[in-house]
């Protein structure tokens, strides 16, 4: 109790030369239950969203891969073989990389200039045109879906990597102008007039000392449109319809789809997909997380 | 340079209420001017219409003789120091410093050249390569205010550089200003809320509120000769006393009986009436044995003067004393004012009459 209310106990180092005594606040120590209840909550959490990846891990390595989780009955590599022989799985890759970084930059591209617009130009109608991108974002994508197929079908962009690419960084713009909208608003003008001031001109400013204090901002944005792409189904469902142009979520849905009615189902290949689907994304979140958070420490210090 | 009747209005704003009405200053060349004011009164607007990062909406601004109306900020050849110094975060103080003279194409040794003779005049050769996030409020300051020597500008503006350092920091870098401004000779157009401030850097003061020019003048004629009301309670510290007065025959009564000698008679005093103001700077008046009896109500020791509050018939008056005239609170004492000291000023106007 003496620590704990603070008063100076006497000792060398107080009774020495009347400096200031040194307070210690008693170390909190919570009770090995309480030590236990957390952690086994964290156990079970974990093994909740785990257990889906365990099975994806283990069905992916077994030659004969089951519905329920197990240690590979015939450990292999064929699956991921079959991938690419019957599957013609690297097609497919490319396609679902291709199509999702170039969402990717072109959103990126996009909502830079239409995020500084919004935050620093002054023009007509300006918060309409604000609200109604956001109003934008309040649309469900199904909704719009059968205008979509239509719009696409009369442009020729059905079948299309270029039909693919506009449509999903249409569908990811909204949200994304406003998230850098925000960021933009965060960065003080004055560095950008001290940049006029300098000699710059608006467009020279902005790229030379806006964005790259935007830089997480974009990273957040690139990060997000890539993974969204990267993970559409529904537009691709309504745009394509050639083998040449199958994404990977169209191809788990078809090779559920052929092998299901006439033979068994080939969980193998399946997880084996699954395996190379997530890898890109776990790249994307590690690569984009750590630059997110080197660009928020530089940034944001020294405003 | 000069400013040219120059108003500007933002939107929404009355003309009566506009940021800066009818504003014309010349400013000579080699000048420090300081411009004060409290805030909102147009000061930061008006050295931003310098710099091109507003428009006037009337009038002309004239650098060199050629007006700058409508140029970009970029071709006016002005340098200017921010409140918040805007430092370049991402880049280190070198590169900070550097930016003007990259952007002008000049070599990089040159370039080098430059930043290194700006970093020793300064004496912040050791802060080169930090980044703005890792430095003091102080050497931030420093840093940007060589970004805005290095580019050797035909105008220096500075937008309350200083107000962000703490007190003690600020009184070094003032005296500091002053002499590197009259080091360089270039025109510096500085703008502050703090009169002492305006006081030790300028050759001039222009005075502003509610975005019209008050008084400019020297340090020393807006002191001793305020132009008006405003002014006289702006500057100095504490302000002039202003007391009402009513005029009878030769002499102003103030305070309820107190009667002072009307400075030269015949001026403009003669014709405003009879209810006028009178200003007492709190130096022009003395405790002296005799002279009109007032009451001490506090006294107030700042080491080289004591500021002693007294009332006389219920009117409260600040005199400066030397420091070692200490009355007790509550004892009797006698006022004397020297006539010369007497400002006096039309009451529904607020100008001054002498």
């Amino acid at each position: 109790m003496k620590a704990k209310t603070g008063t100076p106990v006497a000792g060398p180092a107080t009774a020495a030369a009347g400096e200031a005594p040194l307070v210690r606040r008693p170390e909190k120590r919570a009770g090995w239950l309480e030590w236990l209840a957390v952690h086994f909550v964290f156990l079970i959490v974990c093994a909740f969203f785990l257990v889906p990846f365990l099975w994806l891990l283990s069905a992916a390595f077994d030659a004969k891969a089951t519905a329920y989780i197990q240690w590979p009955v015939a450990p292999t590599l064929m699956n991921f073989a079959h991938l690419f022989t019957d599957y013609d799985f690297g097609r497919v890759l490319f396609n679902s990389l291709f199509v999702a970084i170039a969402t990717m930059i072109l959103v990126v591209f996009a909502v830079a200039l239409a995020g500084y617009s919004l935050s620093r130009l002054d023009f007509r109608r300006k918060d309409w045109i604000t609200y109604g991108v956001l109003l934008l974002q309040t649309m469900p994508i199904s909704a719009t879906m059968v205008p979509i197929y239509g719009l696409a079908r009369q442009l020729g962009l059905r079948n299309s990597y270029l039909g693919l690419v506009l449509i999903s960084a249409a569908i990811e713009l909204p949200f994304l102008v406003w998230l850098m909208k925000g960021f933009f608003d965060s960065i003080p003008r004055h560095l950008e007039e001290a940049a006029w001031l300098d000699g710059r001109t608006r467009l020279r400013a902005l790229f030379e000392i806006v964005l790259p204090l935007a830089g997480p901002g974009l990273g957040i944005a690139a990060g997000l449109s890539f993974l969204s792409a990267w993970a559409e189904v529904l537009l691709v469902i309504i745009l394509i319809d050639t083998q040449d142009l199958t994404t990977v979520p169209l191809a788990f849905y078809q090779a559920m789809r052929t092998q299901g009615g006439y033979t068994e189902v080939q969980y193998g290949v399946i997880a084996a997909m699954a395996v190379l689907y997530i890898l890109p994304v776990m790249v994307v979140f590690f690569g984009a997380r750590r630059f997110m958070v080197r660009g928020l420490m530089n940034s944001t210090r020294g405003l | 340079m000069q400013f040219d009747n120059v108003w500007k209005l933002f939107a929404a704003q009355a003309e009566s209420a506009a940021a800066v009405r009818g504003l014309s200053l010349d400013i000579t060349d080699r000048e420090l001017l300081v411009i004060l004011g409290p805030s909102g009164c147009g000061k930061t607007t008006a050295l931003r219409m310098v710099a091109g990062l507003e428009e006037p909406d009337r009038g002309d601004i004239r650098i060199g003789g050629k007006s700058v109306v409508g140029l970009e900020p970029k071709d006016r050849d002005v340098a200017l120091v921010f409140q918040s110094y805007a430092l370049y975060p991402h880049l280190s103080a070198q590169e900070n410093i550097r930016y003007p003279l990259k952007v002008r194409g000049l070599s990089r040794a040159e370039q080098d050249r430059k930043v290194a003779r700006v970093a020793d005049m300064l004496g912040i050769g050791r802060l080169l390569p930090r980044r703005p996030g890792q430095l003091s409020g102080g050497e931030q300051q420093r840093v940007a205010l060589a970004r805005a020597i290095v580019r050797e500008p035909r105008v220096f503006l500075m937008d309350e550089p200083l107000s962000n350092l703490d007190a003690k920091l600020r009184v070094h870098t003032r005296t500091e200003l002053k002499t590197l401004q009259r080091e360089l000779g270039t025109t510096m157009v500085f703008v502050t809320h703090d009169q002492a401030e305006a006081m030790s850097l300028a050759n001039r003061i222009a005075v502003l509120n509610a975005g019209e020019l008050q008084q400019i003048g020297t340090p020393d004629e807006v002191y001793d000769h305020p132009a008006n009301v405003f002014v006289a309670e702006f500057i100095g510290s504490p302000p002039m006393n202003l007391l009402k007065a009513t005029r009878d025959g030769g002499d102003l009564v103030v305070a309820g009986g107190w009667r002072l000698p009307a400075p030269k008679r015949g001026s403009a005093i003669d014709s405003a009436g009879t209810e006028l103001t009178v200003g007492l700077r709190p130096e022009g008046v003395q405790i002296v044995a005799g002279g009109q009896p007032a009451e001490v109500v506090a006294v107030e020791p700042f080491g080289s003067e004591v500021i002693i509050d007294v009332r006389v018939n219920g009117e409260a008056i600040k005199v400066r004393a030397a420091p070692d005239v200490r009355p007790e609170p509550g004892r009797k004492v006698g006022l004397r004012v020297d006539p010369a000291a007497v400002r006096v000023f039309d009451n529904s106007s607020g100008d001054a009459l002498n």
